[in-house]
């Protein structure tokens, strides 16, 4: 019973996760299929960032699960013939420091300019490594997928201008 | 075709680009992909994320250039999607340059979804988010109650043409004030949690994670532009809630 409910509380967050990305892809103007890659990368980012042991800063945990969802993001755009953009934004939905954007504005309205700082300082590393994790899975993406995504047909004569 | 067509056409297809949420660097493609494809050399694009400047020089010689504003920014990921591969497409020769043309025309003529699907799924991710954050199943509900209200008021604000700043003001005012208020009339609800996942729904996380990709493509400017509006939206949906939570004391106070 132990186990079932330890397993039960880590498939937890992906699952919310992926349910929240789902909902958020619909507001993205997303399809079908594309709704449910861009859940499964949500799922899969979170997944890495519960794996990763609680360090002092979120920012490390964030830089994997971003290069994760990255890569899936890359894999599902070459399967579905389409720019990864569209897996990764969906994707790093539940990972990007919203919450902390607010907070720090809200501390700092309040009157407490010290907390607010540090949670601006906070929120800029993680942003900093999840468009750090996205852009190294970019490119790494396009080296392994650009070849096989865009054959190039034998060029047919064409009027120019 | 026409010199000036062409630009024009290169200029809208980087214009959909940025108005649908495409990164910079792939609007300036997409704009120089037009153009080469057509013969046009020396092709140079400055997107920004409120405007783009566009110039290349014509078979006869002749240097054209055009600018264009960007005032609607919004988010449609299909639109995007449909864009990218007509340019994959013209990029390779597979269509030519009318055939794009009405390609282009499909993907701008794809709709925003109905305003009943808008706001089931805002309450959905609201809902979520709040599970997400170690919200109870009360919590949830009440995001998710509270969310499709922020829908609603966010998009019959934006129909009045009211600029975001206010829309998201309201927004965060709504949010913070409907969660406090519940808390007092005897609801056991987590009143931090459920707050901050109904916010989530206007936060500007994918604005911030954009303008550092933007910074480290090495689009400075645009990425810094970016920035700000991240900034701006985070500043109004806090001085809304703050704003509404201060007053909520206030009366608090006076009534008791």
């Amino acid at each position: 019973m132990t186990t079932l409910n330890s397993i039960l509380d880590a498939v937890k967050g992906p699952f919310y996760a992926a349910a929240a990305t789902a909902a958020f892809s619909v507001l993205f103007g997303l399809l079908s299929t594309d709704i449910i890659l861009a859940a499964g990368g949500a799922a899969v980012g979170q997944a890495v960032l519960q794996l990763i042991p609680p360090l002092k800063s979120p920012a490390f945990a964030s830089f994997f699960a971003a290069l994760a969802a990255g890569f899936y993001s890359e894999l599902a755009a070459w399967f579905r013939k389409r720019p990864a953009t569209v897996y990764m934004i969906a994707s790093i939905i539940p990972l990007v420091p919203g919450g902390g954007m607010y907070y720090s504005m809200l501390t700092s309205l309040q009157g407490d300019p010290a907390t607010s700082v540090q949670i601006v300082l906070s929120t800029l590393m993680t942003a900093f490594a999840l468009a750090a994790g996205l852009a190294i899975a970019n490119t790494l993406g396009r080296l392994a997928f650009e070849r096989s995504r865009f054959p190039r047909p034998p060029v047919k004569p064409q009027a120019k201008i | 075709m026409d010199p000036e067509d062409l630009l024009l056409f290169a200029a809208d297809t980087a214009r959909l680009m940025l108005e649908n949420g495409g990164e910079t660097y792939r609007a300036e493609e997409a704009a120089m992909v037009v153009i080469s494809s057509q013969g046009g050399v020396e092709a140079e694009c400055f997107a920004l994320s409120t405007g783009l400047m566009l110039s290349f020089m014509a078979e006869d010689g002749r240097v054209h250039s055009v600018v264009r504003r960007i005032k609607r920014r919004g988010m449609n990921l299909e639109r995007v999607s449909q864009i990218d591969s007509m340019l994959q497409d013209l990029k390779a020769d597979r269509i030519d340059i009318v055939e794009a043309g009405k390609r282009m025309d499909a993907a701008e003529r794809i709709g925003e979804r109905p305003i009943l699907v808008k706001v089931l799924a805002s309450a959905a991710g609201a809902g979520f988010f709040t599970l997400l954050f170690g919200g109870k199943l009360l919590d949830a509900v009440t995001a998710a109650f509270i969310g499709s209200a922020v829908s609603l008021l966010i998009q019959a604000l934006s129909h009045l043409k009211l600029p975001d700043f206010v829309a998201t003001l309201a927004g965060g005012a709504l949010a913070a004030g409907a969660t406090f208020c519940l808390r007092a009339t005897g609801v056991a609800i987590n009143v931090d949690i459920a707050t901050i996942g109904v916010i989530m729904l206007m936060v500007p996380g994918v604005a911030i994670t954009h303008a550092i990709r933007d910074i480290i493509a090495g689009d400075l400017v645009a990425g810094i532009a970016r920035g700000a509006d991240a900034f701006l939206t985070a500043a109004a949906i806090s001085a809304g809630a703050g704003g509404a939570i201060a007053l909520l004391k206030l009366l608090h106070l006076a009534g008791a």
